[in-house]
Formats: C-alpha cells, sequence, structure tokens
C-alpha cells in the first residue's frame, strides 16, 4: 500500500511540474511575439544606417587613395588587445542558449590566446557573468537586467564607454557576440565586429553615380557620428535579437518539458494500476485462503 | 509639380512613407528645403522641426531630435533617433504637440535650439 501513495504522490508532483513548464512556454511565446515585432520595426532603421555608412566610405575611398583615413576604420591586422562582448540571459531553463555564447566566447578566447594577444570581457546577462565567476575569470564588465529589458539608452551608454577605450588605444579591436533568432525552432551564434568597422562586410565596390555633397563638409565629423550611432545600434539590435532568441529557445525547453511531463505521467500511472490490481489480487488471496482454512 | 518619395525611418519603425511635393530640414548648418530632383546630399539633422508639403496640398509637421538625411534626386530618406508627427487630422492634438515639446526639450541642444524648434511646433500647432 505504502508504494501506491508514493506513485500518487509522485504523478501529482510531476503534474504540478507539467502546469509550470506549461505556462511559462505560453508566457515565452506572448513574450517572443512582442520581441518579433520589436525587431523587425528596428531592422529597417539598421539597414538605412548600414546603407548611409557604405555611402560615406565609399566617397572616402574614392577621394582617398590610400583607403578610408578614419580611426574607426583602420584596419589591424594583428590586434594586441581584444575587447570580446558577450551576450546572454539574466534566466536560465532555456535549453543550451547561454551554454551555445559561453561554448563560442571560450572558443574565442583560445583562440586569440593562443596568438598571444590580451582579451578583456565585457559581460551582458548574468548567466554569462555566473559562469565567468565560477570559473574565476575576470570580467571587465558586468550587466544585468539589459539583456532581459533591451533599453535603447542604456545600450549606448555601455557602448560609448567601450568606443571610447578604443579610441584611446586600450583596445584594438571589439567583437560582439550573441546568440540570434532565426525562427521559432533555431538560434544561431552572431559574432560581429564591432570595430573598427568590418569594410569587408560594407559593399563598397560599387562607384556611385553623382558626388555626394556632405553637411557639414567635413567628412570626418559625419562618419564619426555615423560610426557612434552604428555600433549603438548595432548593441541594441544585438540586444533585442537575443531577446527573442532567449525566448524562441525557453519556448522550446519548455515545450520538451511538457511533453516529457506528460510521458512521465502516462508511466507512472500504468505503474500505478499495476501496483492497484496487485494489492487487489493479493487481498482476494487472503480472504480466499483464509475462507479455505476456516472449512 | 513633380514629386518626390519621402521616407522617415525611426528607431520604433517608419512612421512617414510617400510622395510628397517638398520637405524643410533642419540641417545642422542650417534649415533647408528640398524638391524634387535635387542633388544628392547627406546632411546631419539638428534638433527641429521637418515640414512636409504633401501631394495633397496639406502640411504635416514632424518634430525630430536628431538625425541624418539623405537626399537623392527622386527619393529623399531620414533617419532620425526620435520622432513625433503632428498633422491638422489628428484626433489628439494637443497631446500630439505637448509629446513633441516634450522630445524636443529631452535633447542636448543649445538652449536657444530648443526654443526655436518649441516655438516652430508651436505656431504649426496654431495654423492647424
Amino acid at each position: 500500500m505504502a508504494n501506491l501513495k508514493e506513485i500518487k504522490r509522485k504523478i501529482g508532483s510531476v503534474k504540478n511540474t507539467q502546469k509550470t513548464t506549461n505556462a511559462m512556454k505560453l508566457v515565452s511565446s506572448a513574450k517572443l511575439k512582442r520581441t518579433e515585432e520589436l525587431a523587425k520595426r528596428s531592422r529597417v532603421y539598421a539597414a538605412k544606417l548600414t546603407e548611409l555608412i557604405e555611402e560615406i566610405a565609399q566617397k572616402m575611398k574614392q577621394s582617398n587613395a590610400d583607403g578610408i583615413d578614419n580611426i574607426y576604420f583602420k584596419d589591424i591586422e594583428n590586434p594586441q588587445k581584444v575587447d570580446i562582448i558577450f551576450i546572454t540571459a539574466d534566466k536560465g531553463l532555456c535549453g543550451g542558449f547561454n551554454s551555445q555564447t559561453l561554448k563560442r566566447t571560450n572558443q574565442l578566447i583560445a583562440e586569440y590566446k593562443e596568438k598571444g594577444v590580451k582579451v578583456r570581457l565585457r559581460a551582458v546577462g548574468r548567466k554569462g557573468i555566473d559562469f565567468f565567476k565560477f570559473n574565476g575569470i575576470e570580467l571587465n564588465n558586468e550587466i544585468i537586467g539589459l539583456s532581459a529589458s533591451p533599453d535603447f539608452k542604456k545600450a549606448s551608454e555601455f557602448i560609448s564607454e567601450v568606443a571610447a577605450s578604443y579610441v584611446n588605444g586600450d583596445t584594438d579591436k571589439i567583437i560582439l557576440v550573441h546568440n540570434g533568432y532565426v525562427n521559432m525552432i533555431t538560434q544561431e551564434i552572431r559574432e560581429d565586429q564591432l570595430l573598427p568597422v568590418d569594410t569587408s562586410k560594407l559593399k563598397l565596390d560599387h562607384q556611385s553615380t553623382s558626388e555626394l555633397e556632405v553637411e557639414p563638409d567635413d567628412d570626418d565629423t559625419l562618419l564619426d557620428a555615423l560610426v557612434k550611432r552604428y555600433i549603438e545600434y548595432t548593441m541594441y539590435y544585438s540586444l533585442i535579437d537575443s531577446l527573442a532568441a532567449e525566448h524562441s529557445a525557453r519556448m522550446q525547453a519548455m515545450d520538451a518539458a511538457t511533453n516529457n511531463a506528460k510521458d512521465m505521467v502516462k508511466e507512472l500511472q500504468v505503474k500505478y494500476n499495476k501496483a492497484r490490481q496487485e494489492s487487489i489480487t493479493t487481498e482476494l488471496i487472503e480472504i480466499i485462503s483464509g475462507m479455505e482454512s476456516m472449512k | 509639380m513633380e514629386l518626390m518619395k519621402l521616407e522617415i525611418v525611426t528607431p520604433d519603425g517608419v512612421i512617414f512613407d510617400a510622395e510628397v511635393k517638398q520637405v524643410t530640414l533642419p540641417g545642422s548648418e542650417g534649415e533647408f528645403g528640398v524638391l524634387a530632383n535635387h542633388a544628392t546630399l547627406v546632411s546631419l539633422l539638428d534638433t527641429g522641426v521637418i515640414v512636409i508639403d504633401k501631394a495633397d496640398g496639406k502640411e504635416i509637421a514632424v518634430a525630430i531630435n536628431s538625425g541624418y538625411v539623405k537626399v537623392e534626386e527622386e527619393k529623399t530618406t531620414c533617419i532620425v533617433d526620435g520622432a513625433v508627427s503632428l498633422s491638422a487630422e489628428d484626433s489628439d492634438l494637443s497631446a500630439a504637440l505637448e509629446a513633441a515639446k516634450t522630445l524636443l526639450k529631452s535633447t542636448e541642444a543649445s538652449n536657444t535650439a530648443i526654443a526655436t524648434a518649441v516655438s516652430k511646433v508651436e505656431q504649426i500647432g496654431k495654423s492647424f
């Protein structure tokens, strides 16, 4: 009988877990929809901004024989100091979402260490911070709360600080790693080189048809302002992208958990039925044998 | 009158995308108007008001904090950080006006620039 009670208790607890995971899945899917919408709207802005940078960079390239002469565009072949920014979630329970980002970050660190490059880490998101703290690796920045609710102002404050250290010469290269959203069931690790601006990614080969006038009449001022805006926006967009991916990953994880719980309840129910049948049979045998002995 | 395409993009999405007659922009070196077939130009935009002459003759004002504009012969694209649009068809014009003023005042531009922009917004608000 004790066994019966035990199984019944287990069924109850698994059912409760199932309710929780199901609720979490619903919450995530609602949040995902909202974040997706946000990402969709800001994508247009990002595209236009990139277009404009391409145009200006193109113009500067044409007027200058030895490439683009701007601090944000200088090409460093052997960087000595690299900053890696990585975005993880503040919360867990989202499958391999965080560990994938951390794995990639670790890979990058190992790659650069091999080349003798100094690496500084800047963490956004509690899970990433916890991971590196546990492993006793020092972090330059620890930002909590930004990855759960991306905010343009906070994101630009953070990235301006990083960009300033690039201009000072404290770092030669800034890389941003995050787990991006592809669709409801897939996430993909994305790695962006924030600074210097990756000219290989810009479309600079086309010849502009007409002379572009620029106001203020100083290319550098405009380009500086544009690049600053560009990296701020890339940072902000990456946060949104990462959040969307987090929700989709959590949705998947919770969906799987709900299904597993369902299977488990089924299994336990069978076990329970068997045990009940067994106990009834034993009781019957006892009664019958008791009757038999009384004859 | 020849028309051109005007697009205003903010981080929250596209807020204006239509054919217009003329647009007046608050450039960093001074206000300037753009008609169709304008020479290609890229300019920084300061805190101020974009005034749009729509194809149907109606006027719209958009208060912005800062941004960029790319002018091409057939198309003008404004990339701005924050914008509030005002038009005579707004059901709640006074609320829109308030929002526009708050946006203008929240910028880091000089006091005179903000004051000019605010008074311009008020003027436009009255004209509707």
